[in-house]
């Protein structure tokens, strides 16, 4: 009871900021607590922004914000040394990115060098600069926002740097109900922001991690995740099936979804609650496939059944 | 629409191929405009394809669907029979393109291509028919795969390779059916072929009759003997007997003409070995075969009639094959009835006078009948009658006059006709007969093809003590017709197939043509003589002698078995694939309890896992929420809380959850 009471309390405190999403509050809890980094595509001022400046708040962590452009440098992001007259020598000056959240805003509008500067330290939790590999703070997590690609002045990331992320959500409008009560709602005074109370310590990310990779995954689980993995290599309406280490993402988190639910095994909703976000960019659809990454997902989800029949 | 509910171009493709492939043998029986809703229809579908045009809405499909069978309507006046059905089957085939928008779509346009490809033999069972159906059939079965493949974009040869070998697979299962499964007669008759001319000799004989057969290559019948081929002068195959003259035509009698007592054909003597042949005839959509004199049917269903000829109780509307034994030396009516000769002395009062008084003339010259024939026949090869394909037209009256006193140019009905008027007016019992004399023999597999134009008529004449006697007159003018054929009789006049240029009958002096022509009318003899000829008596004769007499019982017995013999390994094949992934005792007890909720009206949805579904089956059914909890949360703790070897206690706690969970049925919960 214990994991799931904290997780609600912080799942609260976020949504008292972000109205309306909660779902897509816990997954990116659940991809926070997997290890992994998250892309949140959407148009602008869907609050995308809003959701992980709140995360940080919740989970007590230092936040930094990157807005990328079309002339962003990898250096602004890393850091760069700089001549110090007083003592004649070089001295490293850390870019934003050693922090413990990162948001990357419109990380497609940067060019790929960047992007892949980042994406880099993402994948390897250090960064080389000068020859100096420099680690980064523990935990660190990135937020990456994405505007749809069809958005001109972009450049779309690749499928191979997509993989990257663990999870990738969609925020969407709120509900009419809720946006209502966002318009109701007095407006704090100027652009300050509400600062929200740290719900779960260092210490309670750190168990929920040690006791997420303990939950237990049956032979039957398995078994019915590889046969979702095996239908997305072989049936003809993809074009990419899931890679292991896709499909490894998926057992990741829907092992701290079981947790986050106070499941000490794993059943196959967790799968089924996780699939859409972890494995919708990773699918490619098949040339004349007329849906996209989640009817594929959508399509998996109905075509192999949890019993093997 | 659903990306999985597309048809994909490729099967697109092979759809609109297989569907004029379909239409084609048709084409020539159905009114154009309905080949040109096929055009129309596959330009339609392709416009969609592009994007151009859209599907039809309600209302045009309904236009079209009353323009389609109003169409029909004025093309045959009529929408029964077999012809304006088909015709109506073939454009809805058509139409159902322009609204093929799914899959589903799909699967029926497919599966009426397989039954469009049946109806041709509805008119046809040659070979090159059968080989054609069998391409449609792949063609069809090859849109299917494509229908089956939509990640191809090319037009490739693997989807048509794929079909072939699934065509080329069930050709065996095929073979079995043909030879064991049971050969039921029709439940109901279709009106048949109502628009198919009549070919072949007709039930009555006026002048030019015969003469416009002669001009058709169409094969008749095919002969084979068991024995050596009789010489062709006498092959008189006797179709029919006119002895009625009435309206200036010859017809046979009538059944209703003849007395009860004369119905039945009078005994004959029969001496000597008999010649034995088999007939495979074409159908003529008449009911009188054709057999050599004095005949007796083997084959069950065909009968003889008072007159020794043979006929079927229906009529022949598909290739008909009979055996029959045939005693060409046996006596006819050794005595004739009064009413017998009454009939056949008959002659239209008042017409004919100077062949009447020619008659008279004749029969005070000669001492018998005998001599009296001779005396005619000589009369005919001495003075200047001509033979030849194209007569002079005759008057309506006084036509035998106007033949032997004026015209003097026929064909073998003039000379039939007139010799037996002069018979018959000199007091002899004569008649005319009607059928095909001669034959093209195909030295490749010894059987005597007859065609169209040996199509012939000679006379029969009664005389004392011999009985009917066969006298043909034609034989007198023009010995060579006889003897060699009609071919030979016409070479002077070159009037031999005159209509038809491109008969490959015309071209027999090519050495190679002809050969290639006997070798196809060999094969087509086999296919007749196999397949077509496989009926109900033929398949019970061949059980027969395979299995040592056959009963009922048994055979349903080699049926089965051989059904089992074929569809056994693939059974087995299939079962132990399955076996392999077994579901375990828990999921079988989980299937039960879903089966049991499906039942009350909840039912899993596909890929719906276990705890969702609980949750929604209780939300539906709130009275047995406790049960589906419990049950639910006992599978979801055995499947995938516990490693196997499941826990025995809760494993057996479930399958008595199950067992005791019985909600009641959908109508119960309903109310």
């Amino acid at each position: 009871m214990q994991i799931q009471g904290l997780i609600d309390a912080a799942v609260a405190e976020v949504g008292s900021v972000l109205l309306g999403k909660e779902p897509q509050i816990r997954l990116a809890l659940c991809c926070l607590f997997s290890r992994g980094h998250l892309l949140i595509e959407d148009l602008p001022g869907m609050g995308k922004t809003t959701l992980s400046h709140a995360l940080a708040d919740v989970l007590g962590l230092s936040w930094k914000r990157v807005q990328f452009t079309s002339d962003l440098l990898p250096a602004d992001i890393l850091g760069v040394s700089i001549y110090n007259r007083s003592d004649a020598s070089f001295s490293f000056h850390p870019g934003p990115i050693f922090t413990q959240l990162l948001l990357a805003d419109e990380i497609n509008r940067t060019t790929p060098r960047t992007q892949s500067a980042l994406l880099e330290a993402m994948a390897e939790q250090q960064v080389t600069v000068e020859g100096e590999t420099r680690p980064l703070p523990e935990p660190f997590f990135v937020i990456a926002t994405q505007n749809p690609v069809h958005q001109s002045g972009t450049y779309p990331l690749p499928e191979s740097q997509l993989d990257r992320f663990l999870m990738r959500l969609e925020l969407g409008y709120p509900h009419p109900r809720a946006e209502r009560q966002m318009f109701q709602r007095k407006r704090t005074s100027g652009s300050e922001r509400v600062v929200l109370k740290q719900r779960i310590s260092h210490e309670q990310l750190q168990l929920i991690r040690t006791q997420a990779a303990a939950v237990h995954a049956s032979d039957n689980l398995l078994d019915y995740l590889q046969r979702l993995v095996a239908y997305t290599r072989s049936s003809a309406e993809f074009a990419v099936g899931l890679s292991p280490r896709g499909a490894l993402a998926l057992l990741d988190c829907a092992r701290t979804w079981a947790l986050m639910h106070n499941r000490g095994h794993l059943v196959p909703e967790d799968l089924q609650m996780v699939l859409p976000a972890v494995a919708a960019h990773r699918l490619v659809p098949a040339g004349d496939y007329a849906g996209d990454g989640m009817a594929l997902v959508e399509l998996l989800r109905r075509e192999v059944d949890v019993i093997r029949a | 629409m659903k990306p999985d509910q597309q048809v994909p171009r490729n099967a697109l493709v092979w759809i609109i191929i297989s569907l004029f492939t379909l239409v084609a043998p048709h084409a020539e029986r159905l009114p154009l405009w309905v080949l040109a809703v096929y055009l129309f229809a596959a330009g339609w579908r392709i416009m969609v394809y592009q994007g151009r045009w859209s599907f039809p809405g309600r209302l045009v499909k309904t236009a079209l669907i009353v323009a389609g069978f109003s169409g029909i309507y004025l093309s045959y006046g009529s929408l029964l029979g077999l012809e304006p059905t088909i015709a109506l089957l073939l454009t809805a085939f058509a139409l159902k393109l322009v609204e093929l928008h799914r899959r589903k779509d799909a699967y029926v346009l497919l599966f009426l291509g397989y039954f469009i490809c049946i109806t041709e033999f509805l008119f046809s069972q040659d070979l090159l028919v059968v080989l054609y159906s069998l391409f449609n059939v792949v063609l069809v079965t090859t849109a299917l795969v494509a229908l089956h493949r939509p990640g191809e974009h090319q037009f490739n040869r693997k989807t048509i390779r794929l079909a072939s070998i699934l065509v080329l697979q069930s050709l065996p299962l095929m073979l079995v059916l043909f030879f064991l499964f049971p050969r039921i007669g029709p439940l109901w008759t279709v009106p048949i072929k109502s628009h198919t001319a009549k070919t072949g000799v007709s039930d009555f004989m006026r002048p030019g009759d015969i003469s416009r057969l002669g001009k058709s290559d169409e094969v008749a019948f095919r002969v084979q003997f068991d024995g050596d081929i009789p010489p062709q002068s006498s092959l008189y195959w006797r179709g029919l007997v006119f002895s009625r003259l009435e309206e200036g035509a010859w017809r046979s009698l009538r059944y209703y003409d003849i007395p009860a007592s004369e119905r039945r054909p009078p005994p004959v003597a029969i001496q000597g070995e008999p010649l034995g042949y088999q007939v495979i005839m074409a159908p003529t959509q008449q009911n009188w075969l054709y057999s050599l004199r004095y005949a007796r049917p083997v084959t069950p269903g065909v009968m003889s009639s008072a007159d020794y000829l043979l006929f079927s109780p229906t009529e022949v509307e598909d290739e008909r094959l009979y055996r029959v034994q045939s005693w060409p030396d046996a006596v006819l009516d050794a005595t004739l009835s009064d009413w017998r000769r009454e009939i056949d002395l008959r002659l239209p009062a008042g017409e004919n006078p100077r062949t009447l008084a020619l008659a008279a003339q004749l029969r005070a010259r000669a001492g018998d009948d005998a001599e009296l024939v001779q005396a005619v026949l000589e009369m005919f090869s001495r003075q200047a009658f001509g033979y030849t394909l194209e007569p002079p037209l005759l008057p309506s009256r006084d036509q035998v006059d106007a033949f032997l006193f004026q015209s003097r140019l026929g064909f073998c009905e003039h000379f039939a006709a007139a010799f037996v008027t002069l018979m018959r007016a000199a007091g002899v019992p004569a008649r005319v007969v009607a059928g095909y004399q001669g034959g093209e023999i195909n030295p490749l597999n010894r059987t005597v093809i007859v065609h169209q134009f040996d199509a012939h008529a000679w006379a029969e004449v009664w005389l004392e003590g011999e009985g009917w006697v066969r006298v043909d007159p034609t034989a007198a003018v023009a010995p060579e017709r006889i003897e060699w054929g009609l071919e030979q009789a016409m070479e002077g006049e070159g009037s031999f197939l005159s209509d038809s240029p491109l008969s490959p009958l015309r071209y027999r002096g090519i050495a190679w043509l002809n050969t290639l022509r006997l070798r196809y009318d060999a094969l087509t003899w086999r296919w007749q003589s196999w397949v077509v000829g496989f009926d109900r008596a033929e398949q019970f004769r061949l059980l027969n002698k395979a299995f040592d007499g056959i009963s009922a019982r048994k055979f349903m017995a080699v049926l089965l078995a051989s059904g089992l013999l074929v569809l056994g390994p693939v059974a087995f094949t299939l079962l132990r694939k399955r076996h392999q992934h077994q579901l375990s005792e828990t999921d079988r007890c989980y299937l039960r309890f879903c089966d049991r909720l499906a039942g009350a009206g909840v039912r899993r949805e596909p890929g719906e896992p276990p705890l969702v579904f609980a949750a929604r089956a209780a939300r539906e059914l709130p009275a047995l929420a406790p049960g589906i909890q419990r049950i639910s949360a006992l599978y979801v703790q055995l499947t995938y809380a516990l490693e196997p070897p499941a826990d025995s206690a809760a494993l057996a706690e479930f399958r008595r959850a199950v067992r005791q969970f019985s909600p009641p049925a959908r109508a119960a919960a309903g109310s």
